[in-house]
């Protein structure tokens, strides 16, 4: 019997976080889909799960707007990776991660991981414009793409218009360099006190990507999760050893699950 | 698809704005998939407004059509449960406050505190349409002059949990008497807002309920038990602010503070924040949904889902900004504002039933039951059959959507039942999209329905085999009659539909889809193969295949696959038909050229085939076409050591009339499979013989050829030893032509005097001499090899016959031959007779080679002995040696001791000593002596254990 993937409990939780309109919904239609598509401002929040090997990941958008800020910290607890996402064409948005988002990821797990992802590279880097090869899709894929607009048109609500700090000069409309990110991503370590010697490097953390060609996107992605398989080994060996590891410990006299043995 | 939600609201900010029209004009109306249902229309409102608010309506009709035929399932009804005469007749300041429903009984409670009880029955019209009646049983005023605000059944105690002026007190279901104090304690608590009963206690007694109580401006939720007729407060928690809407499982309270929502585990006292909420701006809502799961109304109009964690596990849903009530009746969340339900589904997120409802109050979940009111009237929120909800969402093509639903449904539908309409919702699923081409995901869907792939093959005209049991499953998978219906006459997508077909059947084949149905599966496949002249359709034949043979040899036949059809003949084990088949499209009678080597392939067929009687039947043809080829079947035969296999003498005599092909065959026979028969050595001696016979008795000889059958006569002869010599030698007795092979001949049988004879006087060819000396003694000791040599040289020598010889032959060329004779082979030649026989007058320099190599020959010889004589002295010194000094000490033997050389036990005291002293039986050492085991030298064998 094929079980439906939508009715699994997810082994671990990814976030997107970033003011709206830098591009997490396309990210993640991106990835999921494959294509490009129209968004719409995304209200509130939602989820999708990927299957990562034997492993349930879901992977949570949320929505960038004031209104429902006050939900960003809901959506972070227990979350094993958050990809802190901005607009490389809006400096503000890059500023807005640290003033408004970073403080959400408190509830996050504490060996959670950070990505800080700067969307839409394909308005700044040739690099970025081409579309992707690795999502090159079917022949028969494509074909429902073009089966499947066409009635979308009519519910496809037009792109919300910018964000009010876009509108306020010139200032902001200035480009995020790639050296500002892992600037960021530095500040981030200090903010959650972690050592930079011990924690994944602003290299390997920094992306940038287009929802819009693919660029960069299947990366970004596989990489955090492949950086997040040992969260998930970890979390299921708790669930699975309590059972056995309680008899084992009540002979030892070391007490209740010291963590310190294993790691 | 998942993003499309909620955008009903941001795209149609009117709608909320007109709905206090008339009925008649109401936006919704004259929708079917719209209910319209409203309390008693309020005609007094708006009436000015007339004309704009038609405006207003004609334009949200228009865009609200799109929305709906586009988002709309239909997946409840609304029905009226209690109308408003029976509750409370033309009073019109009197409006419902609470509801309370437990199996059939529905409590209501008013404003002005009476509780009303109601009997509700649910009728089903012959149509299908459900409907309730209602039968007031009692109604009765509890004396506070205050609305009844709450209504809780605890149907265990047979009490109802009334809030009504801050006091919760009891009634009894019945009587709706209020229960007096028991004797131990109070069955009143004052100053209460609100409470909640908890559905999942973690205490397990029956006889009573745990309820989680919120006080007049106090920081704290108390926690009571309920008893037939006394409330007990067992645990009180503070709230750091003041609590507004409380809601309980197992430990935990899900509380609504002034400003944000919270769990609250009243156990431990562990309070987890879940996220900011204005308690002044929105009325809360926070509803248990789930063992420790919670619905909450967030900002923004979001409903937002949090477990006992703080986690929030499903996506929010949007609601509207003035939700009032909401609850969720799986897979669905039901809202109610003030002018309408929204029906979300949870699996998905997205909005699927809007109904107006106006004046909308209550809205809550009784055993799974919907119940809704409005001020004045009570209704039933009735979900449709699940089987049809998803079927109307097959209908317009809702794939995904109907999908989900299905899935989603699995808890609530027992598993067996679960699965059949999980496959066939799937199954449908696919056909709609194969329907429209979207081929990857019909497969998928098929794949995972388990489909029977014959619902597939019969679309496809004339694919299904005429034999074939299978009818279309009722009711039907889909709307298609068959291919050409859904094509339309698109010639493009009905080859589309055809490959994917092959593609798919290609796949399905070999697994457990085709159980059941191989010949169905593999003849429509053929067909398809056929009719598109694919490439595997030979694949398909050549390998295992349940083609079915009636079926696949008219429409073979049509498209020309001869060929194929052969395969699938012989596949069949008809391979006759099979080959009188291909021998007409290999003359030309019929066409097809699939393959270009057909004759090639049928002499290879006929190799391999093991029905003799058909090899028999049709050698002939293929001989006839070409026996060089033709005698393959004969001559590659599988080599099968299978006595049943063709009999050679058979074939010969078969071969007969084919004289080419014999030569071939005798050829195989002899020098390939080397046979011991004579027949068929002499045979093809015979053949080869009479070929060169015969190109010499050509007028015009064509040299190159004589020279090559003579090459291969001759090579038969001296390599064969099985033919008849004397029978060949019969044959060419006389011909002067064929010395050399006379020569060979004569000497198989020994006569080397004639064949050398022969060969240096008749031929006089003395390389050939020579060759012939060498090959004759090829196989024999040394002695025989000096006598030919020395025959060779006597005839060489011989001047008796040089005289005779042939004129022009002077006899200084065979002296030249036989001086050449000595120097290249003296080895062989006793150097002390060929002294003799050389004629005095030779000169030394003449035969120096000959004579250097002699001299140094006997030199070695001889040294190689002297050498042999000193080593035998020494061996047999060291012996002597060790004999004397084995004679000092005695030799024990005892009938306890064995031979090493035998292992026996002595039994008398004559022994041989071996060197070390070794005691062993004489009889034992003479037997070494005889025959020793290695060349070993035998003092190692003292070494044995
Ligand atoms: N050029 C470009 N535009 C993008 C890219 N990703 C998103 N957008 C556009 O940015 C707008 C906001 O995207 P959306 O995914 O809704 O952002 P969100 O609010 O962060 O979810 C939409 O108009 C997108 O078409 C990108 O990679 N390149
Ligand atoms: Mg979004």
């Amino acid at each position: 019997m094929p079980e439906s993937s939508k009715m699994k409990k997810p082994d671990v939780k990814v976030v997107l976080l970033g003011d709206m309109n830098v591009g997490k919904t396309s990210l993640l239609h991106r990835y999921t889909e494959k294509k490009f598509k129209d968004t719409i401002s995304t209200v509130g929040g939602a989820f999708f799960l990927k299957q990562w090997g034997p492993y349930n990941i879901s992977i949570w958008d949320t929505a960038g707007r004031e209104q429902f800020h006050g939900l960003g910290s809901m959506y972070c607890r227990g979350a094993a990776a958050v990809i802190l996402t901005y607009d490389v064409t809006n400096w503000q948005s890059l500023a807005e991660l640290e003033e408004r988002f970073l403080s959400l990821t408190d509830t996050a797990n504490l060996d959670c991981i950070y990505a800080v992802v700067g969307n839409k590279a394909d308005l700044t880097d040739p690099k970025a414009q081409r579309p992707q090869e690795t999502d090159v899709v079917s022949e028969d894929r494509t074909e429902c793409e073009e089966d499947q607009t066409e009635p979308q048109v009519t519910s496809a609500c037009p792109t919300p218009p910018a964000s009010p700090a876009s509108l306020s000069g010139l200032m902001l409309h200035q480009q995020v360099t790639h050296e500002d990110a892992v600037a960021f991503y530095g500040r981030i370590l200090r903010y959650k006190g972690l050592d930079e010697n011990n924690s994944l490097p602003a290299e390997k953390m920094c992306f940038e990507t287009s929802a819009k060609t693919g660029y960069n996107v299947n990366t970004l992605f596989e990489t955090l999760f492949d950086l997040v398989l040992p969260s998930i080994l970890r979390k299921r060996n708790e669930n699975q050893e309590s059972p056995t590891v309680d008899l084992e410990e009540c002979r030892g006299a070391t007490g209740k699950r010291s963590r310190s043995a294993c790691c | 698809m998942k993003h499309c939600r909620g955008s009903i609201y941001n795209k149609f900010p009117f709608s909320r704005t007109v709905l206090n029209a008339p009925d008649h004009l109401h936006p919704a109306a004259g929708f079917d998939s719209e209910q319209i249902h409203s309390d008693q229309p309020s005609y007094t409102v708006l009436h000015h407004g007339y004309v704009n608010v038609c405006l207003y309506v004609s334009i949200c009709c228009l865009q609200r059509l799109d929305v709906l035929a586009e988002m709309s399932v239909k997946a409840f009804e609304l029905v009226p449960a209690v109308e408003r005469d029976l509750l409370m007749g033309d009073k019109a300041r009197i409006n419902i406050e609470c509801i309370e429903c437990c199996g059939k009984h529905l409590y209501v409670g008013t404003n002005d505190c009476f509780i009303h009880h109601f009997l509700l029955d649910e009728v089903t019209s012959p149509k299908g349409k459900p409907s309730y009646s209602s039968q007031k049983l009692l109604h009765k005023y509890l004396g506070l002059k205050k609305p009844v605000a709450e209504l809780r059944a605890a149907s265990a105690l047979e009490r109802l949990i009334v809030l009504c002026d801050g006091i919760v007190f009891l009634v009894d279901m019945v009587t709706l008497e209020t229960v007096p104090s028991a004797a131990g304690g109070g069955a009143k608590i004052r100053g209460v807002t609100a409470f909640c009963v908890n559905e999942n206690p973690v205490s397990g007694d029956p006889f009573c309920v745990e309820m989680g109580v919120l006080s007049w401006k106090r920081r704290t939720v108390q926690i009571y038990m309920v008893y037939e007729d006394r409330v007990q407060l067992v645990k009180e928690v503070t709230t750091p602010e003041q609590p507004c809407a409380v809601s309980l499982d197992g430990y935990f309270l899900c509380l609504a503070l002034a400003t944000q929502y919270m769990i609250l585990n009243y156990n431990t006292g562990a309070s987890q924040d879940l996220f900011p909420y204005n308690s002044e701006e929105r009325r809360p809502i926070v509803k248990r949904i789930d063992r420790e799961e919670f619905l909450l109304a967030a900002p923004g109009g979001l409903g937002m889902f949090a477990n006992a964690e703080g986690v929030s596990q499903r996506a929010p849903v949007n609601w509207s900004e003035s939700v009032i009530g909401a609850t969720v009746c799986f897979p669905y969340v039901v809202a109610l504002d003030e002018s309408f339900i929204t029906i979300h589904s949870m699996l998905d997120q997205q909005l699927k039933q809007t109904l107006s409802f106006r004046d909308g109050h209550i809205l809550e979940v009784f055993e799974g039951k919907v119940i809704l009111a409005s001020t004045k009237a009570v209704y039933v929120l009735v979900p449709l059959p699940l089987e049809r909800q998803i079927q109307d969402l097959l209908a317009s093509h809702r794939v995904e959507e109907a999908l989900v639903l299905t899935e989603g449904a699995q808890r609530n539908i027992p598993k067996d039942k679960f699965q059949i309409l999980h496959k066939r919702i799937l199954q449908q699923a696919g056909f709609i999209q194969f329907g429209q081409l979207q081929f990857l995901e019909a497969k998928e869907h098929f794949r995972k329905g388990q489909l029977d792939v014959r619902e597939l093959i019969s679309l496809y005209p004339l694919l299904m085999p005429a034999s074939s049991s299978f009818t279309r499953c009722h009711p039907p998978l889909h709307e298609f009659a068959d291919l050409n219906h859904l094509a339309q006459g698109d010639q493009e997508k009905v080859l589309r539909c055809k490959k994917f077909l092959i593609s798919y059947l290609g796949e399905v084949r070999s697994t457990e889809v085709a159980n059941g149905c191989r010949e169905d599966v593999d003849t429509a496949l053929l067909k398809l193969y056929a009719e598109q002249d694919h490439d595997s359709l030979l694949d398909l034949l050549a390998s295992e295949n349940a083609c079915l043979l009636t079926d696949s040899v008219p429409w073979l036949e049509k498209y020309h696959k001869y060929f194929a059809l052969g395969l699938l003949y012989h596949y069949n084990g008809q391979d006759s038909a099979a080959l009188q088949l291909w021998i007409r499209v290999a003359d030309g009678d019929l066409e097809d050229h699939t393959r270009s080597d057909l004759y090639e392939y049928v002499v290879d067929f006929l190799c391999s085939c093991s029905n003799l009687d058909l090899v028999w039947k049709y050698a002939d043809w293929a001989l006839r076409k070409d026996p060089t080829i033709g005698v393959h079947i004969f001559t590659k035969r599988p080599g099968s050591k299978d006595q049943s296999d063709l009999n050679p003498d058979d074939v010969v005599t078969y071969l007969g009339k084919h004289s080419r092909a014999l030569l071939l065959y005798l050829e195989h026979v002899v020098l390939e499979r080397r046979t011991q028969k004579e027949r068929f050595h002499t045979h093809l001696a015979v053949l080869y013989l009479e070929r060169v016979l015969s190109l010499l008795s050509e007028s015009s000889k064509n040299e190159q050829q004589l020279t090559r059958a003579r090459e291969r006569l001759q090579a038969l002869l001296r390599e064969s030893n099985l033919y008849r010599v004397q029978f060949i030698l019969g044959k060419m007795e006389n011909n002067d032509h064929l010395l050399l092979e006379r020569a060979t001949l004569h000497g198989k049988l020994e006569e080397h005097d004639k064949a050398l004879h022969i060969l240096v006087h008749e031929l006089r060819d003395f390389p050939s001499a020579e060759a012939f000396v060498i090959w004759a003694s090829s196989c024999q000791d040394s002695a025989y090899r000096q006598r030919l040599f020395h025959l060779l040289l006597g005839v060489y020598l011989d001047r008796t016959l040089t005289g005779k010889s042939a004129a022009g032959v002077s006899s200084g060329d065979l002296e030249m031959a036989a001086v050449d004779l000595l120097n290249r082979h003296g080895e062989v030649f006793d150097a002390v007779r060929v002294l003799r026989m050389l004629p005095e007058g030779w000169s030394l320099q003449l035969l120096r080679p000959f004579l250097g190599r002699a001299v140094r020959a006997s030199m070695h010889a001889c040294r190689t002995s002297q050498i042999a004589l000193g080593l035998a002295h020494s061996e047999n010194l060291q012996l002597l040696h060790d004999r004397l000094k084995e004679r000092k000490k005695p030799i024990l033997v005892s009938e306890k001791k064995g031979c090493h050389l035998c292992h026996n036990t002595f039994s008398e005291p004559d022994v041989v000593c071996l060197p070390g002293g070794v005691p062993v039986h004489t009889h034992c050492v003479a037997q070494r002596v005889r025959d020793p085991p290695t060349k070993r030298p035998l003092t190692n064998s003292s070494n044995h254990t």
